[in-house]
């Protein structure tokens, strides 16, 4: 019945989920976990296929459906979420234990430019979670290393304990020509790293203006700052790139709750240069 | 083109309730009002009654309605989805022209865009739509300046006219043209088609009395909400109207957002509900974790209007998101029916 959508090669409902199964549970930092999935239907493993920068819709049987990015790459990497505790949804699907069910559509938006970003320098700006959706296009760019200039991590985070991904980090640190930038909003004893928030590393990385691009995530507040910052450097806006998040129910364009000015986060979105963020009338 | 007697009209509504569940027009005798409902028996539909008070919006897309349902046994860890999903045929009898025009922007909204809607879909694939011709319009009426009315165009199986004795019953679709050769209808001629443009044209000129220049003023305020150019003031004031209650999206034809909520029964199954939803209502677009991108009442009664007026909608609708039925202007305890805010944004526009 779905004429189009992400599931052409079977015939289901793009309203309808898919039954997947939690096959391990990682802890992350306080309040997120990180669950490694599998669809039950081993059918869907060769035709589910993902572009970083998009999200699914996630069942948790008896309590609801949420919308959450993608941390994945596309590419040869393991099938799994990282979500913050943080609502009713959330709180029910970190009660779950491996071995339990969950309800996947998806995947849907329109996702992180790759092809076209190829041959630049690529500067990934996150806060907090915000790297969590980074996280796809970082793995997925580190994959073809040759293809790309420059390749930037600026992280910050409130304390070395809401540092997302850290085992990860140290693994992608070890890799030739990736840059990583860490700082912590407040010193604490034992930190060898940045003290301060992340806009102020642009500088101390000496972010190259031309032929750039540059991934931004986190908190609003933290959002406008880098943005302001990367524009003094010389970034224009339309190679700023960052991915929004709104409240989603129905993930196809039909439900209106994304919608911000005339488009609609979940199948214009969830990425946006700063340029059509700046047209669109509304908040980050 | 065919004819049929007037006092013979409902047997068209008695020939489709035999494969439909047939919906039409009803006075209510307590109330007086009209609404459009499946009646009791075929003969309670009355065709010359006002525009209903609602509009047949329900029919195609139901204030609430499962989409599916699932059952969960956390010991197994067995989960089981049931989409047994499968709306009633429905015809829809004695439908206004605007209303039509609702429904064709939901068509276009839910099935021509990127994805399709498959719930929406089963309700269309299943719907037989006879459209009336309004022969006068209403106290709240503005179709003529919406370009939905009096008469309808297309997306109908069969239209009808009242043309005194008899209605003029003309078919488009191939269904609709098989249920009047099988009613045994009589053919109409040029003539009868000329007698129809007489009695449209009647109609429209009958809006002049009544339609008043807000009304008439809809396409320039449609170029002034898309290029943005409207007063922060403006918009203040009519969201200082505004109680924030949702009627006017739960009577407009061509309002579509909805919200999903996962309902546990008590037999531990749970349902999938899809309910209409609001714009106006502040949680609308609230996250988990509180961050609400829209706050104040304005900016939500701004994006509002932006949707009904805004060309770049109309693109989506491929016509304006207002069809001029004058539901909102009727039911809005503020006063801000969509009639009142061209109103309101003309008095800006002309006293620059």
């Amino acid at each position: 019945m779905c004429e189009k959508g992400n599931c052409e090669n079977t015939n289901r409902a793009v309203t309808i989920p898919e039954i997947a199964t939690i096959d391990e549970i990682k802890d992350e930092i306080e309040d997120v976990k990180t669950f490694y999935l599998s669809f039950d239907d081993k059918k869907l493993d060769g035709s589910f296929r993902i572009k970083s920068g998009q999200f699914i819709m996630c069942t948790v049987f008896g309590a609801g459906e949420f919308a959450v990015s993608l941390p994945p790459s596309p590419e040869n990497d393991r099938f799994h979420i990282s979500v913050r505790k943080v609502g009713k949804v959330t709180d029910a699907l970190h009660e779950l234990t491996a071995g339990d069910k969950v309800g996947i559509r998806g995947p849907f938006g329109n996702g992180f430019p790759f092809d076209e970003i190829k041959g630049k320098n690529v500067v990934y700006v996150a806060g907090g979670i915000g790297l969590i959706p980074l996280r796809s296009s970082i793995v997925h760019v580190l994959q073809h290393r040759e293809d790309f200039g420059r390749i930037i991590l600026l992280y910050g985070a409130r304390s070395p304990k809401d540092l997302m991904y850290e085992y990860m980090i140290e693994k992608w640190q070890k890799i030739d020509g990736f840059e990583t930038f860490i700082s912590i909003d407040n010193p604490v004893d034992g930190w060898k790293g940045e003290v301060g928030f992340v806009n102020q590393l642009i500088e101390k990385a000496n972010v190259p203006a031309e032929n750039t691009v540059a991934f931004v995530c986190g908190p609003p507040v933290m959002f406008n700052n880098v943005i302001r910052d990367l524009m003094a450097r010389g970034l224009k806006d339309d190679s700023i790139i960052s991915t929004l998040e709104r409240h989603m129910k129905c993930g196809i364009g039909k439900c209106q709750h994304c919608a911000i000015g005339r488009t609609l986060v979940c199948t214009d979105g969830p990425v946006y240069t700063y340029r059509q963020i700046k047209t669109l009338g509304e908040q980050i | 083109m065919f004819l049929i007697k007037k006092s013979e009209v409902l047997k068209l509504a008695e020939e489709l309730s035999k494969t439909y569940a047939v919906y039409g027009p009803v006075v209510e005798k307590e109330s007086n009002q009209t609404f459009f409902v499946r009646p009791d028996s075929i003969g309670d539909i009355d065709l010359d009654a006002p525009i209903p008070s609602q509009p047949p919006k329900h029919t195609v897309f139901p204030q609430i309605e499962r989409i599916f349902h699932y059952s969960y046994d956390k010991g197994a860890k067995r989960a089981e989805i049931i989409a047994d999903f499968k709306p009633e045929p429905k015809a829809l009898f004695g439908l206004r022209s605007c209303d039509l025009n609702g429904v064709q922007c939901l068509d276009r909204f839910f099935i021509g865009q990127e994805f399709t809607d498959d719930v929406y879909l089963e309700h269309r694939k299943k719907t037989f739509i006879v459209t009336n011709t309004c022969v006068k319009p209403f106290k709240q009426c503005f179709c003529v300046c919406t370009d939905s009315g009096p008469s309808a165009r297309e997306g109908y199986d069969l239209n009808m006219t009242d043309l005194g004795d008899e209605y003029l019953v003309e078919a488009g679709s191939d269904r609709g043209k098989a249920l009047a050769e099988k009613m045994g209808l009589k053919k109409a001629g040029s003539g009868h088609l000329e007698a129809k443009k007489a009695v449209v044209d009647g109609s429209i000129s009958r809006f002049e009395s009544i339609a008043t220049d807000n009304k008439a003023w809809i396409s320039r305020v449609m170029n002034r909400i898309t290029t943005g150019f409207i007063k922060g003031e403006i918009w203040e004031y009519i969201g200082n109207q505004c109680f924030e209650c949702g009627a006017c999206t739960f009577v407009c034809p061509s309002c579509s957002c909805f919200n999903i909520e996962d309902v546990n029964r008590k037999d531990s199954s749970t349902d999938r509900l899809r309910s209409w939803d609001s714009c106006s209502f502040e949680g609308y677009t609230r996250m988990a974790g509180d961050h609400n991108p829209r706050k104040p009442v304005e900016d939500r009664r701004n994006k509002r209007f932006f949707c009904k007026l805004s060309y770049s909608q109309s693109k989506k609708y491929l016509r304006p998101g207002c069809v001029g039925c004058g539901r909102c202007q009727w039911v809005c305890p503020g006063d801000i029916g969509l009639p009142n805010v061209v109103t309101y944004i003309r008095r800006e526009i002309t006293s620059r």
